[in-house]
């Protein structure tokens, strides 16, 4: 071995193994660079089978869900907005109560950013830009998949869009990807993005079927391989669309709208598996908040066995403590003499009080002789159960749902002059909550007015009630003129402004 | 395919040349080991200053300066040059030592994290992420050493804290086998080192075996004392608070609605308004000590060396502590003549316990229980709280293993080798918090992550010298590098009791019927629905190939040159390379024409120029427009899908990434001059830098109206200039008495240079980043004091002037309207301050006196500022009260009395403009500082032994007191426990005063 070199052989040999080593390691050179990151997808890997379509709206969905949950917003919007909720500890949320928007908390500021809403927007349009690349390259992805798939994502684009203008009013329009060639938008009228919204939700309503999986016409077999238990409450349905279009038309003023919107439901919630619910079922911790099911017409859940649950982004984060949860002081409660001014109907299962004034039952309220009456209605704590020790929530946001949709027509007929319909609609609500003996003592607008609050309070409605309300009455000065300089909507961040300098400040918030 | 072939003609190249080596090997004449293929870098050793150290360590080699060495800015010392300081961390023993490397150490913690910064930050450091790709690279024995990628900050909602143990890395080295540190600066010293080392590197060269058989002991123990606070009461923040209600209540209630703490209302609660003697039990006398034993031995053509060491080093805080156990194993062969054989192994085993912060508890469990009551200030209560959280377990284990083995070839003036490499870091965080601790529910967690680095390095030279005159050394690399980062985490809530304290799965895949167990894996102490699970994993690939050529005229001249190219799997497909020159040039002015001057003994001129790449530390970059699961919200970032399904959307919260997105990269200009007078007894060292980080990626707050937060891009560029200063005097050298004196002291000034699109400023949260100003200052509002009645606010078109659309009232901060359009906004924000130092550096002194040794070693910071936050939450009380949020969370350290709470005006705190504000100059503050770290003294009795005829080579013993005294103007807590962003939040534990006494003895 010592004169092993001296061989030309065996060096030749030793050359060869030297250049064999380094030619494997060269090999690996370009390999070793080009590799797909195990974090995200690349662009070639997306839009190209049927789960990416599933993937991309469900995520569309998911974005919605996370748009109204962030910061407790559609609460903090709806219900906390009023007033009537008063906070005993967070100055953030004081300053919302009081009309306050321009003071410097980071909830406040948070809810003056809508780049969330409009994460909703982007992903829908990218979904509608995409999706007939996933048609071209999967033949698993039917014509029938891909138009239900479209109808729900035009009308989570419409109602984000929706969403928006009642809180902002006008908002810019996008209605394309603009991928890698943003451009900056002014804003564009809300009556115009209301027009356009109603007539893409209404496209959407014509392909949309009642119910998922299970044999509707207008989607035959099982929805992506998965039977109707899965997608019952989880997914838009015809009904969902028509409920907000209620909605929609109501914001706009457009009355006949809203009762046709609304008889479209009440003729056929039947389809969608959809039923009014008992106030028992209201209240339970696994009741109708709990988990999803088809009854919530247009619900994003939370799902306790999808490990969804959060601390954060449900309404028991603002409104349950002692004795409910271990919690010393709620972020929001009513005081006592407010619940009992809204709660005036006898026998009322939500809530009242017996002849001895003790209330009847602790549905809607809690503690309600303590310092802090816990307003405990929706309390789907985990799995639904009364443990107090962890507050860990699982409860649905609900935009709408069947009552709501009644309580809607009852308005609209109620403004359009036909007061026993809407009396008859009113009715069939408050008898489902044991009120069994209603005195027509005022007008029926107003009691109609009266009985939303109390059946959809902390379900993110009142601040839009009452702004309809105010409209319809024309009786309140500082509300209207809240209405009419615009106060009514959100200042829009500072941020967004500093960034795109087309748009321009609400004129209230200046 | 074009690199492929570049990577052929590199190995044909080095393979020739092998032929020719091997052929000429054979001629070699008597076998005696040549270092050259264990020390990585040949380049840049430079002579250390002929300082009379406090120890003089024969057993390190003392490096001679080459004629290569002279192009290259770098500082190199021997660990036991370094000050006697019982360090934990290769930073804490750098801090202060050489000028341009600036340390953070923002707790006192033993081996929580800390930060360094070669000549400035390379980017602002907006977030953890930031801090991460500014840090210089660690290269021990040639293998650059793999740290603890961010990307795990992604699953977390608060990034006080890395998730898994975050321990420092660069805890786990034992300085007791390192023969040498070197700091290398500038782009001739770390070009060799490729893109990783764009920052900067930091050479860590282990004892190399010798021949000559030998035993080394050092060992030391000593005592952190515990630090002296004042403490505070219910009753005395209760005092506190009652003056702002005095001013603005009138009956003791800001409005009807208000909520008073309980804790702090009843006088009589002697939970809280009793004793405050909390401090008993969280601060302590800690014991510190390391040992560690090195057997080297064997003969010319083996040789080995082998070390143990154990290291222990308590906090005086909150029962904090580090243990360390390290084994290092170093083999050298020479089977044949002209081969080579190495391998090391470095092994440690890092356990910490941690903090017991109720912020970073509550952070790790995403859960925030009722604050309304805080830990109480009795030494009692508070021990029960201690008791609980003992019922659990905290366990952080870190593993840290890195080797190599080389081949060296080594024919004369051609030399080759070829090294792989590997370093693997593993943690493992176990969480156990019992039920007591979180209002009945229990949580677990366990965490197990690892960084790992392969790496095939070869490198060929050859050396040529023409009559004397001409000298070339010609150098030719390639390396590949394939990092993985990967975790798995897990946690869980409310477990069926207090005994079972981990996340027990159900292990059986079969029933006992045969049939499928649904339940296999899934929890079965804790409710699945409560469960969460995570893993994630990135990969970074580095494939590098440099040639360098120096030359030398007469040994007067030098010039140098290095090609380099760099090809990253981060980089996008269409850049995917990157090229790189560097120069380098010197000229020995005392050979030429200084020849005869008797004062000055040498004298080198110095200048570098060149460009490195810097990679991208995410892999998303690369990827452009991208799709991944962004749909989670605050306070639950981790949304795991919709309705359980996976889902897909752009990366809205993270930002839009488009394609074209070039390497990033640095250029750098070094100009340096070495002096040497009277003898080299006065040594003077200076340098002028400048870097400019070009391409820089950053986030433009953009795009919102397409669901962006964000639009991360390309282009922004960074300047860092300044000098480096190092004099090295010896003052008295007598044969008895001796006296040298070194101060080194860096001075950086950065500038934002531009940003993407050319945009003349951008606003990142409470930053704002403007071309032409520095990156490191703060945004500030200018406080001029107070409005104390309403008649004293300026009226603007009939209104009260407006702080973003609110009107001022009495009580309110009279925030100075900079730019004069009678609103106060973001716009009357001013850039004022730094939060990095604009001069930072050491002041070392060592005295001899016969055999005994004294040495003083200062550290200094100068023109730093930082924004005192803690004050400014203690007066913001309002809003951090009573909420269960990050906010209202309060330490046991609430009730320590820091700071001058008189400096500050008293401000109506329920006033929506929030006037305690931290985006004030009210709460900036003058945080320079002047330090003794270190006060030694010791004596060598190794003459003494050597009399006796006792067999010893060297028997030294010393005692140290470290952290003896800090100058500041700083009013809050020690000016150096404070973050990268320069925000003094208050969590920094005390860096203690500690007394130690050790030995250093070898055989």
């Amino acid at each position: 071995m010592k004169h092993g070199y001296k061989n030309p052989i065996i060096k030749m040999k030793k050359i060869l193994y030297i250049i064999l080593l380094f030619s494997t390691v060269l090999t690996a050179c370009n390999k070793t660079l080009d590799i797909d990151s195990a974090r995200v997808v690349g662009e070639k890997n997306m839009w190209n089978k049927l789960e990416d379509t599933r993937a991309g709206l469900l995520g569309v969905y998911a974005l919605t869900r996370a748009a109204l949950y962030d910061n407790d917003g559609h609460w903090l919007y709806g219900d906390v907005r009023t007033g009537e909720f008063i906070s005993p500890n967070r100055q953030d949320l004081k300053a919302i109560a009081s009309n306050k928007l321009n003071a410097s908390y980071p909830t406040i500021e948070a809810l003056s950013d809508w780049t969330r809403f409009f994460a909703i927007v982007n992903a829908a349009n990218i979904f509608l830009e995409r999706v007939a690349d996933v048609k071209a390259a999967d033949k698993r992805y039917t014509e029938n998949n891909m138009l239900v798939d479209v109808a729900q994502i035009r009308f989570l684009r419409a109602f984000a869009y929706f969403y928006m203008v009642r809180i902002w009013g006008d908002v810019p329009f996008i209605t394309a990807s603009h991928d890698g060639q943003f451009e900056n938008k002014p804003r564009e009228s809300q009556a115009k993005i209301l027009v356009w919204a109603e007539q893409e939700i209404l496209k959407a309503a014509a392909d949309l079927p009642f119910i998922y999986s299970s044999g509707d016409v207008q989607q035959p077999g099982n929805y992506y391989n998965e039977d109707s238990g899965r997608w019952g409450g989880a997914l838009a349905t015809k009904n969902t669309a028509y409920a907000v279009l209620a909605h929609l038309a109501a914001w706009q003023g457009n009355y006949t709208n809203v009762a046709t919107y609304a008889k479209f439901v009440e003729d056929n919630y039947g389809k969608s598996g959809i039923n009014f619910q008992s106030t028992e079922d209201l209240t339970k911790s696994n009741g109708f908040f709990f988990d999803k099911n088809n009854s919530q017409i247009f619900g994003l859940g939370s799902v306790w066995g999808h490990i969804d649950g959060a601390v954060a982004g449900h309404i028991e984060e603002l409104t349950l403590a002692e004795p409910v949860v271990n919690k010393k002081v709620p972020d929001i409660y009513m005081p006592k003499d407010t619940i009992i001014k809204i709660f005036d109907q006898i026998n009322d299962e939500r809530f009242s009080f017996d002849t001895l004034g003790q209330p009847r039952t602790e549905r809607y309220f809690t503690n309600i002789n303590g310092k802090y009456p816990i307003f405990s209605k929706i309390k789907v704590i985990q799995g639904g159960v009364s443990d107090p020790t962890f507050r860990y929530f699982t409860s649905a946001l609900i935009f709408t749902r069947l009552e709501d949709v009644v309580l809607l027509r009852a308005e609209a007929l109620a403004v359009l002059g036909d007061q026993n319909g809407a009396i008859n609609e009113m009715v069939n609500v408050m008898a489902r909550r044991g009120i069994t003996t209603i005195n027509i003592n005022k007008e029926v607008i107003d009691m109609v007015f009266e009985e939303r609050h109390r059946e959809l309070m902390g379900e993110g409605q009142r601040w839009y009630d009452l702004i309809r309300y105010n409209k319809i009455k024309q009786n309140n000065p500082a509300f209207l003129s809240l209405i009419n300089s615009q106060g009514i909507y959100w200042p829009i961040s500072r941020k967004l402004i500093s960034q795109n300098n087309l748009l321009t400040q609400n004129p209230f918030w200046k | 395919m074009r690199y492929l072939w570049l990577c052929f003609v590199v190995f044909t190249a080095i393979t020739t040349n092998a032929l020719t080596g091997l052929a000429k090997g054979n001629e070699g004449g008597i076998s005696k080991i040549n270092y050259f293929a264990f020390i990585n870098d040949t380049t840049v050793r430079r002579d250390t200053a002929k300082k009379d150290s406090l120890l003089r360590d024969n057993a390190n080699i003392v490096k001679r300066r080459t004629i290569y060495d002279l192009l290259a800015d770098s500082l190199t010392k021997k660990p036991s040059e370094l000050s006697l300081f019982p360090a934990v961390s290769l930073q804490q023993l750098l801090k202060g030592q050489f000028a341009g490397l600036y340390i953070q150490e923002p707790s006192g913690e033993p081996g929580s994290v800390q930060n360094m910064f070669i000549r400035g930050a390379p980017m602002p450091l907006l977030s953890p992420r930031d801090v991460y790709q500014s840090q210089p690279l660690v290269v021990l024995d040639g293998i650059p050493l793999v740290t603890e990628h961010p990307f795990a900050f992604d699953i977390q909602q608060y990034d006080f804290n890395r998730i898994g143990p975050a321990t420092n890395i660069f805890a786990g080295i034992d300085m007791n086998n390192i023969a040498s540190v070197e700091v290398l600066k500038d782009l001739a010293a770390t070009a060799v080192y490729g893109s990783r080392a764009v920052n900067g590197v930091i050479v860590l060269s282990s004892k190399t075996p010798r021949a000559t058989r030998s035993v080394t002991f050092d060992s030391y123990i000593g005592l952190a004392q515990r630090p002296h606070v004042t403490t505070i009461n219910g009753k005395y923040e209760n005092a506190f608070r009652q003056r702002f209600y005095d001013l603005y209540t009138t009956n003791g209630r800001y409005s009807d609605d208000e909520n008073y703490p309980i804790y702090l209302s009843d006088s009589l609660n002697n939970v809280y308004s009793g004793k405050s003697d909390w401090s008993d039990l969280y601060y302590r006398n800690a014991l510190v000590y390391g040992i560690n034993l090195g057997i080297s031995g064997g003969t010319d053509r083996a040789n080995f060396r082998f070390s143990l060491g154990n290291l222990k080093n308590e906090g005086v805080a909150d029962g904090t502590g580090i243990n360390r156990y390290s084994a290092m194993f170093n083999i050298n062969m020479k089977p044949l003549k002209w081969l080579v054989f190495s391998t090391m192994v470095n092994a440690n085993r890092l356990e910490r316990d941690r903090n017991r912060n109720l912020r970073d508890r509550f952070a790790q469990i995403n859960y925030f229980p009722d604050l309304s009551a805080p830990l109480p200030p009795n030494k009692d209560y508070y021990a029960n709280y201690i008791a609980q959280y003992k019922k659990g377990f905290d366990n952080n284990k870190t593993n840290i293993i890195d080797g190599y083995a080389r081949i060296g070839i080594e024919l004369g003036k051609f030399n080759f080798s070829a090294t792989f490499s590997v370093d693997y870091n593993e943690g493992y965080r176990d969480v156990f918090y019992a039920r007591t601790l979180l209002q009945g529910n229990s949580y677990a967690s366990n965490y197990f992550g690892f960084s790992q680095r392969l790496m095939m390095d070869n490198k060929a030279t050859y050396d040529l010298k023409l009559n004397n005159i001409h000298e070339f050394h010609f150098e030719v690399g390639q390396s590949v590098q394939w990092d993985t980062y990967k975790y798995s985490n897990a946690y869980a809530y409310k477990g069926v009791n207090d005994f079972i304290k981990i996340n027990l799965l159900d292990s059986k895949p079969k029933n006992d019927d045969g049939s499928d167990n649904p339940n296999y894996l899934n929890p079965v102490a804790f409710p699945r629905e409560l469960t969460y699970r995570f893993l994630d994993k990135t990969r970074d690939n580095l494939v590098s190939m440099y040639a360098k050529t120096d030359y030398t005229f007469k040994g007067k001249y030098s010039l140098s040159a290095t090609i380099r190219a760099d090809g990253s799997s981060n980089a996008q497909p269409t850049s995917r390379w990157f090229y790189s020159p560097v120069l380098a040039a010197a000229w020995n002015v005392k050979k030429e024409v200084l020849k005869d001057n008797t004062r000055i003994s040498e004298l080198i001129l110095r200048a570098s120029a060149g460009r490195l790449g810097r990679l991208n530390a995410f892999d998303n970059y690369s990827q452009g427009p991208q799709y991944t699961a962004s749909v989670g919200y605050t306070g639950n970032l981790t949304v795991p899908g919709y309705n359980a399904f996976g889902v897909l959307t752009r990366p809205y919260s993270t930002g839009w990434i488009g394609y074209g997105i070039p390497w990033s990269y640095s250029n750098q200009l070094n100009w340096g001059m070495d002096a040497g007078l009277l003898n080299n007894r006065l040594r003077f060292s200076f340098d002028w830098y400048t870097k400019n980080e070009k391409n820089l990626l950053i986030g433009i707050p953009a795009y919102a109206e397409y669901g962006y937060k964000q639009s991360i891009e390309s282009g922004m560029a960074i300047n860092n200039s300044g000098i480096d200063v190092t004099i090295t005097a010896n003052i008295i050298n007598h044969t008895k008495f001796g006296w040298t004196s070194a101060l080194n002291l860096n001075h950086n000034a950065n500038k934002l240079k531009s940003l993407p699109r050319g945009l003349s400023q951008i606003i990142i949260d409470n930053k704002l980043l403007k071309v032409g100003h520095p990156v490191d200052q703060y945004w500030l509002l200018v406080n001029d004091g107070i409005y104390t009645s309403n008649s004293q606010i300026p009226v603007v078109n009939g209104q009260p002037l407006k702080y973003n659309g609110t009107p001022l009232q009495a009580g309110d901060p009279k925030w100075r309207d900079l730019n004069g359009d009678n609103v106060i906004d973001d716009n009357d924000k001013t850039l004022s301050g730094h939060s990095l130092p604009q001069v930072s550096g050491g002041f070392d002194n060592n005295f001899r006196y016969g055999n005994w040794n004294l040495n003083l070693n200062f550290y200094f910071n100068l023109g730093r500022n930082l924004i005192n936050q803690e004050m400014a939450n203690r007066f913001d009380f309002i809003n951090r009260e009573g909420n269960s949020d990050v906010n209202s969370v309060k330490e046991i350290t609430f009730w320590e009395k820091r700071g001058d709470y008189n400096k500050y005006p008293l401000y109506n705190p329920w006033s929506t403009v929030i006037p305690y504000r931290v985006d004030q100059n009210l709460f900036l503050e003058n945080a320079s500082f002047l330090k003794l770290r270190a006060l030694s003294l010791g004596y060598d009795f190794t003459k003494t032994f050597q009399a006796k005829k006792i067999k010893l080579t060297r028997f030294y013993v010393y005692a140290t007191v470290n952290n003896v005294f800090t100058i500041t103007p700083y009013t809050g807590q020690d000016p150096e426990l404070v973050n990268y962003d320069g925000y003094d939040t208050g969590y920094g534990q005390p860096i203690p005063r500690t007394y130690t006494l050790g030995v250093k003895m070898e055989l």
